[in-house]
């Protein structure tokens, strides 16, 4: 997960900043382990969203090996 | 866990173990997977099997006096296998499939007397081993006594064969030898080590004192010296036994060369005892096949199906009943060793963590096994020094001790004597999940203890810390266990009634000093309620699995069947081999899909609707969809509608359910008000069934829809879509990101979809 770009084109925007949200590199962290991946983010406020399929899929799987570490 | 505790539990599981035939059998030859395939119609795979272990398939294989078939399970059913005559057939229609290897050669060098099967076979075994090993007989030929057997049943080739295979090994074999006084001396005295045959040998000419043949051993008072075959103890003559005598000698020599110990592990060598069990329940009998032309021996159709009566003998008791260890595919010897090695592992992946938090700790497996292999045991203890080790992953179980906390928290617990009252003679415990499933019925059973019951029936609203337990959280657990014995002290040490069995078990075995009482036990000493009403059809009825060691309350709950004339039909896991309905050991939480197969399992016991007396049994196996009913419906008539069509009310009726019941009660009884719930729970959400369902897979509560929108409303924070103004928030009231899709309607919210994720986003990090 550490370099994979999870952006796909997407029709939600920030309502808080009215902005459409654009692909920004991040760092999202788990127990000790750090990931620097590409997600989908409001430029302004940096909010970033995790799409379902992500959440329930992927991320569920890495988190799920982090624990048994 | 240590090496020796593995061990010893290790030693539990007789999975292993020889099945009774290879136990009899003084070479061990398996004969089971010999039959299995013999019964594929593999003959050369069942070739295969003696060839690993017979030392010469084409003799033994002809003549082998099976002392293996009068210990055949068979015996018990029927009749026993045919399984010399099998071994005939397969010898028969087969050559030799494998040769074993040789071993490069590590020196020495051995001399045989005597040619007959045992000394033939360790010349064989020795050679095979590396230690060059030569025959001497007096003799023109190899075999001993079986050359006098006839042709038809043993053929003269057999000794050709024997022989090509003796030399393929490079065992050396003089024949005709003039086996004198002076010629054995000689021998002894030249090599390393010798066997004396006793079935080829001149009585009067063995070089050691007779009768100090060591039956382990086969060593005599001669240093070097061994001896065997003959006749066995009962003073037969056994070609098995020979075979057997041979490999015997020929273990003892290398060991006698190596300078090790002579007698060390040798228990399991020749027949032995086992301590298999096998089960032959249901299992239908059939007539012994027997050849159309006797001769002739069996055809290929006929030994097929003679080999097919064989009903492979293992154990496998335990899985055979539990979806845990199916899941996982193991029996419990493999199944601790992995558990062993993920926790003693340094570095890496911990792999039997998922294993180690799936069982449901029920104990039907330890009931079932015939040395009561203490799985849960092992599981929760595991699970204890995963906690305190650190390495416990924390989705399996957080839910669920969120879900304590909450039922022990200031919004749901509740100590109060009976109102108007200043002591209690007793207290109702409902416990945490009948308080969620079935407040109506709390109510009911409080109001009906309090009018027939004297003295003060108190009430005790919280949580027994059963889920801190099965989570290996014992220091939680101990300080639940606590603050529940200082609030049964605070009113006055009544007894306490549980209606739940798993907080009776609890209260048991970690308050065994505390008076308590199971609720059917109460029920079944008084005049019952005059509403009670009874199903129109028979129920079959789930015992939980907490019962399984409270016989009396099993008494009880079937005596207040009887009285309310509900005709119950009891299916064969019941009492103490009843199955789990997936909640115990927090199993549906740490595995969802195989708490469902558990629930699956016990529904399917019975073709009946049930009837259940543990809420959360009541609403899995409802969850499954099978029409089931907790019997305080019938004793309280708790609702208008069918009791057998009540749906699960899922986690988050469950949560709010508690919530309100408190609060009723205290309004209602003692007119008080409760303290107030924080602000997001006045929060209005609808959402569909579908919706529902999922948020309850996914372990997302209402509140944590309420908690979310709560906080995307009050700071603006959301993602929009304009095609339909739906939107989507997030929120992190502590280790879990919860998401939810939703738009706003006229009376708050509708929820179209939730999920969540344990990982950290950027804008959460601290």
């Amino acid at each position: 997960m550490s370099q994979f770009s999870f952006v796909e084109a997407t029709d939600w925007q920030c309502a808080a900043c009215n902005q459409p949200l654009e692909a920004t590199k991040v760092q999202v962290t788990y127990l000790k382990s750090a990931f620097h991946v590409e997600l989908m983010t409001c430029p302004k406020c940096g909010f970033t969203l995790i799409p379902e399929d992500l959440a329930v899929g992927k991320m569920l799987e890495v988190e799920q090996l982090l624990e048994d570490k | 866990m240590n090496q020796i505790q593995l061990r010893e539990l290790e030693s539990k599981c007789i999975q292993e173990e020889y099945p009774f035939c290879s136990a009899a059998c003084p070479i061990h030859v398996d004969v089971r997977a010999f039959m299995a395939s013999l019964a594929k119609g593999d003959t050369r795979g069942a070739r295969r099997v003696l060839d690993r272990t017979m030392p010469f398939p084409e003799i033994l294989g002809r003549i082998c006096d099976q002392p293996c078939r009068s210990q055949c399970k068979r015996v018990e059913i029927d009749a026993p296998l045919a399984i010399g005559r099998l071994e005939q057939f397969c010898v028969g229609a087969t050559n030799t499939v494998i040769k074993l290897p040789k071993l490069p050669s590590k020196g020495g060098k051995f001399a045989i007397l005597g040619a007959g099967l045992s000394g033939m076979t360790a010349a064989l075994d020795l050679s095979r081993k590396g230690r060059p090993a030569t025959i001497f007989t007096s003799s023109a030929s190899p075999g001993g006594s079986l050359q006098q057997l006839e042709e038809s049943i043993l053929p003269g080739k057999v000794f050709a064969h024997a022989q090509e295979m003796l030399a393929h090994y490079g065992v050396e074999i003089q024949t005709s030898i003039n086996m004198n006084q002076e010629n054995i001396t000689a021998l002894v005295h030249e090599y390393d080590a010798v066997y004396c045959d006793l079935d080829d040998l001149d009585q009067s000419l063995l070089p050691f004192a007779p009768n100090t043949v060591d039956a382990i051993t086969l060593a005599t008072d001669q240093a070097g010296c061994f001896a065997g075959g003959g006749k066995t103890a009962e003073g037969s003559f056994s070609p098995v036994y020979q075979a057997e005598q041979g490999r015997r000698a020929a273990l003892s020599i290398e060991r006698f060369i190596q300078n090790v110990s002579m007698t060390a592990q040798r228990e399991k060598e020749g027949a032995c005892a086992t301590r298999m069990y096998t089960s032959i329940e249901g299992i239908a009998p059939t007539a012994e096949i027997t050849p159309g032309d006797e001769p002739a021996g069996y055809t290929a159709e006929e030994a097929k199906n003679e080999a097919g009566r064989c009903i492979q003998c293992e154990c496998l008791e335990c899985v055979k009943q539990c979806v845990y260890l199916q899941e996982y595919k193991e029996y419990p010897k493999p199944w601790i060793r992995k558990i062993f090695n993920s926790q003693t592992i340094v570095q890496g992946t911990r792999a039997a963590n998922k294993m180690i938090n799936a069982c449901s700790l029920c104990g039907q497996c330890s009931v079932i096994c015939p040395n009561d292999f203490p799985v849960a045991e092992v599981c929760r203890s595991s699970r204890v020094d995963l906690v305190e080790t650190g390495h416990m992953p924390p989705s399996p179980h957080e839910f669920a001790l969120e879900d304590m906390e909450f039922s022990l928290s200031d919004y749901c617990a509740l100590v109060r004597h009976q109102p108007g009252t200043t002591r209690s003679s007793y207290v109702f415990y409902p416990g945490c999940q009948l308080s969620g499933s079935n407040p109506e019925a709390v109510k009911q059973t409080y109001a009906f203890l309090r009018d027939t019951l004297g003295g003060g029936v108190g009430l005790l609203l919280g949580c027994c810390g059963i889920p801190a337990h099965w989570a290996g959280r014992d220091q939680l657990f101990a300080e639940t266990m606590e603050a529940f014995t200082k609030d049964v002290e605070r009113l006055g040490n009544p007894t306490v009634i549980t209606a739940c069995t798993s907080c009776l078990s609890v209260f048991k075995e970690f308050v065994p000093n505390m008076n308590t009482v199971s609720l059917w036990n109460i029920l079944d000493k008084v005049d019952l309620p005059t509403q009670t009403t009874k199903p129109a059809r028979a129920l079959t009825l789930h015992d939980p699995c907490t019962t399984r060691e409270q016989s009396e309350l099993r008494a009880s709950v079937r005596s207040l069947c009887e009285k309310l004339k509900i005709e119950v039909v009891e299916h064969d896991f019941t009492g103490e081999t009843t199955d789990c309905c997936g909640y115990g050991g927090l199993m549906q939480y740490a595995n969802r899909k195989l708490g469902e197969k558990a629930v699956a399992r016990k529904a399917e016991r019975s073709e009946l609707d049930g009837l259940a007396y543990c809420a959360m049994c009541r609403d899995n196996l409802a969850a499954h969809g099978r029409p089931v009913a907790h019997l305080l419906d019938y004793l309280f008539a708790t609702t208008e509608d069918d009791p057998l069509s009540r749906t699960n009310p899922g986690y988050s009726r469950r949560h709010e359910n508690r919530a309100r019941l408190k609060s009723d009660l205290l309004a209602n009884l003692w007119q008080e008000e409760t303290i107030e719930r924080p602000a997001h729970t006045a929060i209005k959400i609808q959402l569909n069934a579908e919706v529902e369902q999922l948020l309850n897979n996914r372990l997302i509560l209402l509140e944590d829809l309420q908690k979310v929108i709560h906080h995307a409303e009050n700071s603006g924070s959301y993602l929009l879509n304009p095609n339909n103004g739906h939107r989507l928030a997030k929120y992190r009231p502590i280790r879990v990101t919860y998401w939810v899709k939703y738009e706003p309607i006229e009376e708050g919210f509708l929820v179209h979809n939730g999920y969540s994720h344990r990982m950290i986003l950027p804008e959460d990090q601290k």
